[in-house]
């Protein structure tokens, strides 16, 4: 199957390639089959290379194929690393992407620029494939690069509303500090072990002690762009901004994939991070800071997609808080589980917007459950799924984070049991006012009301059963021995000092999973009292907000505040830079170096006079020159 | 030495093709020939051969070269279709043609000095002729009497220069010279000295490098265009990997002698290359003075004298090559229709054109420099090559003449995307679209993955 390898990114690079050039003579709905075969395909292959003996725990394989750059001591090679780590994120990228894939076919169907979609659409696949395969940091960042552009043009899709390609500027803006990081931490990586080759950068670190101070600051320089492609604390405020995109985008990469990009980078770099206990240190409190403070933005918000994004950087922090503790598996565990129900709450909401003609404020939502029996059905999964509820997905993971932060600290442990209960909360206000109570759109809105077609439902459904059994890849050393998850990635994860090994009490794991049974009984009564029985749905009319509920509604400012402090200044500057330095030095230096060229280019113009005679001088001068002054 | 065999049968068919009366099928024929001449190029990869008592050695260096100068000759026959076609000269022309890459081939694998001179006018003689082949044009005859009475003198000093490293090493073997000039005090005395300065002046005319480029704006803009391509292509890579093979393996050991005087002509090429083409308007003679720049740019590889100077040069000489013959084949397209050879016949052709308008478009992007063509890499490796050895304020002449470079490839670019309508449909039969899309595309191929090509010496 290895030598196969090379068709996982090729075939959607292939099918980008297919469906750009030949957009107008594709018929119907073509470009979104022939989207989802090359997904497909390279599902299939994944598949078959997890399969495959050498992923099965043994070694990492390494395939070369060509040199890409070669300068000096600089080698970089076009080359794939299949290992146990890779194989995951092939396996949720091409899976979870042809189940988007298959979807869009559905809920684009009435978009003109349907082509245009499934081409980005591929393209953004491929180089998240190749984010995942380069068996290097430069080609990582090729694909790191890549997804960020994908992003970009996927946000500002509809690029008529100003509006949306205002959130795509500011994706792609934050998202460039952030690479500015990852760029200097891969030179600086360069600079000390001399090549930036997983395996030689690896085997050479070994030989440092804990928290050298190269050693964090290069760990430090990579987590800034992990920062900013997985959204955390202060590099965040563009992924809810990012849900102007067609809502498949946001479900396949601001929720699945791509914002996973830097836990993946975290996790595939064990070896750094767990020489650098500082880094696990800070990462932990940035994940960790995430996590509450999203989990409360989420509480206030009353965009169905906004409500999601929140909640997706609250688990992107949940995931960074278990690197932090130097559970990778446990991340990457996560991880797994997230993309499935967080995929699928997406796609659900995609579905209830579809049958809502557009409609994202749940203010004007209520009582779809009836009218949308599916939709609703996947969505309680995923609901109870995120929340927490045992024995669906997010449970084990959870579970497993918690159980970590308690052996590391009460006070970890405390804040992110909160997160959890404030998770629930959110969710079912948010299930409660879409799908219970009465309906409060508008005449036309409920006269529309459907249950979306076979082609959106399907892969809804089929998500929803990974939602439900996913956890049982990882059930905690109370039910069984074999943690599946775990020992799949256990070779290639290595294990910082801070860590401890102990396990947790049996004793332990069954209170937590009861004490956390009988809280989110008690959320769900009490949500359910509010806002489904009693109806009592968030004003219309910002006036009758409570204060803290303006604050939580307005997310916490941090925007006007990012505006204020950061944004108006530069622009102030870059006036100021472009009026004097620019108009006056710069053009004034730069027409002048022209206007000289330009008259110098004049006068030796003369020289070529086409004159045999004065060329032969001229030539005879030049010989003259070089010999008198070579020979005296 | 196979590939020298069968060029040379291809030649003698190709000539004799008017006497025995199958001219119409001498294209075939000449296809064929070069195919076969590319392939037998291959045969001593990696094992290095001499021939006629060293006269000749084939390693792998000069099979890179040869390979890439059939290739551009192969180009060459598919974008000039419409070469002399009313002319009853034209198999005459094929076979001056495919003498002269015989002497671009003995030029990149010479092991004597006898063998280099041989070599510069096998290749030299054929292009005096047709470069004056247009024979009802005034410019096109000028242009030959210019361009031999100037080559003539030029190769006087040659072969002068050639006597005094005999008279003072006594061999004309490039391996005994260099053996003689290394164990001799001082580099061997005024007559190598002056020997080696001779050699270079007959060398810097050959690759027009100023103050001896004055002969090729002028040759370039007279010849006929298809003559013109073949001279800024094939034959400028000869010549220039002649000189490099002589430079940088025989006089490597007394370079001292030369590196100051290189270093000042290539700024000086550079500089008045890069110049003059901003005044101009005709395209032709634009390609002519950004070829003489870009003689400064291979110059610099030559006195660069370490590991990288070697695959800088090959890939300069490809990146340059394949993005001129492009160029010249979108002219000749374009020149067809237009009958002049302005700049400003390019106005608007993006519009009817696309096809035209992107191997143009890349073709420039790739001769300025500019990522992701090979051109760019082709200059980075010269630099980087040439900043190793500390030749800080050469490298600095050569970017500055790199950015006024893009001020006239890039009107060019501008050109393309005017809003006018002028520009009509130009007609182009199948294979030419194939033919400049596969070399544009090569050289997209090149820039993206360097590698394929920078390690191959």
């Amino acid at each position: 199957m290895l030598q196969f390898a090379w068709l996982i990114p090729v075939l959607p690079l292939l099918g980008f390639l297919c469906i750009s050039f030949f957009q107008k003579q594709l018929p119907g709905k073509s470009a979104g089959i022939i989207g989802s075969l090359t997904v497909l395909g390279s599902f299939i292959i994944s598949c078959g290379l997890f399969f495959h003996p050498a992923s099965g725990g043994t070694e990492p394989v390494t395939i070369t194929y060509f040199d890409w750059i070669n300068v000096g001591s600089l080698k970089i090679p076009i080359s794939f690393l299949i290992d146990p780590i890779s194989c995951v994120m092939l396996l949720i990228i091409t899976g979870i992407g042809f189940l988007i894939h298959v979807y869009s076919i559905g809920y684009m169907a009435h978009d003109d620029a349907f082509g245009r979609f499934f081409s980005y659409l591929n393209l953004f696949i491929f180089f998240m494939l190749i984010l995942v395969l380069g068996s290097n940091y430069v080609l990582m960042f090729a694909g790191w690069e890549g997804v960020g552009l994908c992003s970009y043009l996927l946000i500002g899709f509809w690029f008529k509303n100003n509006e949306y390609n205002n959130a795509a500027n500011k994706a792609f803006i934050m998202n460039r500090i952030g690479d500015l990081g990852f760029l200097l931490g891969i030179i600086l990586m360069f600079v000390t072990f001399g090549s930036v080759q997983f395996s030689e950068v690896f085997s050479a670190a070994k030989g440092f002690p804990d928290n050298q101070t190269t050693i964090v600051a290069i760990t430090m320089l990579l987590f800034v762009g992990a920062m900013g492609k997985s959204a955390q604390i202060p590099l965040y405020t563009w992924l809810p901004d990012a849900m102007a995109g067609p809502t498949p985008v946001s479900a396949l990469i601001h929720a699945a994939t791509m914002v996973t990009a830097g836990i993946y980078m975290v996790v595939r770099s064990n070896i750094l991070y767990s020489i650098a206990p500082s880094t696990l240190e800070f990462i932990t409190i940035v994940g960790m800071a995430t996590a509450i403070f999203s989990a409360t933005i989420a509480l206030a918000q009353t965009d169905i997609k906004k409500v999601l994004a929140y909640s997706t950087l609250s688990q992107l922090g949940y995931m960074f808080v278990a690197l932090g503790l130097g559970a990778y598996s446990t991340g990457l565990f996560h991880v797994t589980t997230h993309a499935f129900f967080k995929a699928l709450l997406f796609l659900a909401a995609g579905s209830v917007i579809h049958a809502m003609s557009g409609e994202q404020d749940i203010r004007r939502m209520g009582g779809l459950r009836k009218k949308l029996p599916v939709t609703y059905f996947v969505f309680l999964i995923g609901t109870l799924a995120i929340s927490g509820v045992p024995p669906f997905a997010g449970f084990f993971s959870k579970d497993e984070i918690l159980a970590k932060a308690h052996m590391h600290s009460e006070l970890l442990f405390f804040l992110l049991s909160v997160t959890s209960v404030i998770t629930a909360v959110y969710m079912f206000r948010l299930l409660f006012l879409t799908f219970f109570g009465t309906f409060r759109g508008t005449h036309d809105q409920a006269h529309h009301l459907h249950e979306s077609p076979a082609v959106i439902t399907i892969p809804l459904i089929i998500l929803a059963i990974l939602s439900t059994l996913g956890g049982f890849l990882g059930l905690p050393a109370v039910f069984t021995e074999h943690h599946l998850f775990g020992n799949f990635l256990a070779p290639v994860l290595s294990t910082p000092a801070i860590t401890s090994l102990a396990e947790p009490s049996h004793f332990f794991e069954y209170m937590l999973m009861g004490i956390s049974v009988v809280a989110l009984a008690l959320i769900i009564y009490m949500t359910y009292d509010r806002f489904a029985k009693k109806e009592m749905v968030p004003s219309l009319s910002e006036a009758e907000f409570k204060p803290w509920y303006r604050v939580l509604y307005h997310k916490y400012y941090i925007d006007e505040l990012y505006d204020k402090v950061f944004v108006k200044p530069l622009y102030w500057l870059s006036d100021v830079c472009y009026k004097i330095f620019d108009i006056k030095i710069v053009d004034g230096v730069v027409n002048l170096v022209g206007k000289g060229v330009v008259r110098g280019s004049e006068v030796v113009r003369l020289a070529q006079a086409g004159s045999v005679g004065i060329y032969i001088f001229a030539m005879v001068i030049g010989i003259i020159i070089m010999l008198v002054v070579n020979l005296y | 030495m196979t590939t020298l065999i069968i060029l040379s049968a291809l030649g003698l068919v190709v000539l004799f093709s008017e006497i025995f009366g199958y001219k119409k099928i001498v294209l075939p024929f000449i296809f064929a020939g070069l195919v076969a001449a590319l392939a037998a190029s291959f045969i001593d990869w990696n094992i290095g051969k001499h021939y006629l008592n060293e006269m000749m050695i084939v390693d792998n260096y000069s099979i890179a070269f040869t390979v890439l100068m059939i290739a551009i000759t192969i180009v060459w026959f598919i974008i000039s279709p419409g070469f002399f076609r009313d002319q009853g000269s034209r198999v005459d022309h094929f076979a001056l043609i495919i003498f002269a890459l015989i002497g671009a081939q003995l030029l990149t694998s010479f092991g004597n000095m006898i063998m280099l001179f041989l070599a510069v006018e096998i290749l030299s003689i054929p292009m005096y002729i047709l470069a004056g082949s247009n024979k009802s044009n005034l410019a096109s005859n000028e242009a030959a009497l210019k361009y031999f009475l100037m080559g003539a003198f030029a190769t006087g000093f040659l072969l002068f220069g050639i006597a005094l490293i005999y008279g003072q090493t006594g061999s004309f073997n490039l391996q005994q010279i260099s053996e003689a000039l290394t164990t001799q005090q001082d580099g061997g005395g005024v007559m190598a000295v002056a020997g080696v300065l001779l050699i270079m002046v007959g060398l810097f005319f050959k690759v027009s490098a100023a103050p001896f480029h004055f002969w090729a704006p002028d040759v370039y803009t007279g010849a006929p265009t298809e003559i013109t391509a073949f001279m800024s292509t094939v034959v400028k890579t000869a010549a220039f990997a002649g000189f490099f093979r002589l430079f940088a393996t025989c006089f490597s050991a007394s370079a001292s002698i030369w590196v100051n005087t290189i270093m000042v002509v290539s700024a000086l090429t550079i500089i008045v290359g890069n110049i003059t083409a901003v005044y101009q308007t005709s395209f032709k003679r634009m390609l002519a003075y950004s070829s003489i720049a870009h003689a400064g740019y291979m110059l610099m590889a030559i006195i660069s004298l370490n590991g990288y100077a070697q695959q800088s040069i090959l890939f300069y000489a490809v990146a340059y090559s394949v993005s001129s013959i492009a160029a010249f084949g979108i002219l000749l397209a374009v020149s067809h229709i237009t009958k002049n050879d302005d700049v400003a016949s390019f106005n608007g052709l993006a519009k009817k054109n696309p096809l035209l308008a992107f191997v143009t478009l890349l073709a420039m992007l790739s001769l300025a420099g500019i990522p992701p063509m090979a051109g760019f890499f082709a200059k980075y490796y010269i630099f980087t090559a040439a900043l190793q050895q500390h030749y800080t304020w050469l490298v600095l002449i050569a970017v500055l003449g790199s950015l006024i470079g893009v001020f006239y490839y890039f009107r060019v670019i501008i050109a393309l995307f005017k809003n006018e309508n002028s520009a009509a449909e130009i007609p182009m039969t199948g294979i030419y679209k194939a033919a400049l899309l596969f070399i544009s595309l090569v050289a997209l191929v090149f820039g993206i993955m360097p590698g394929l090509l920078a390690g191959l010496l």
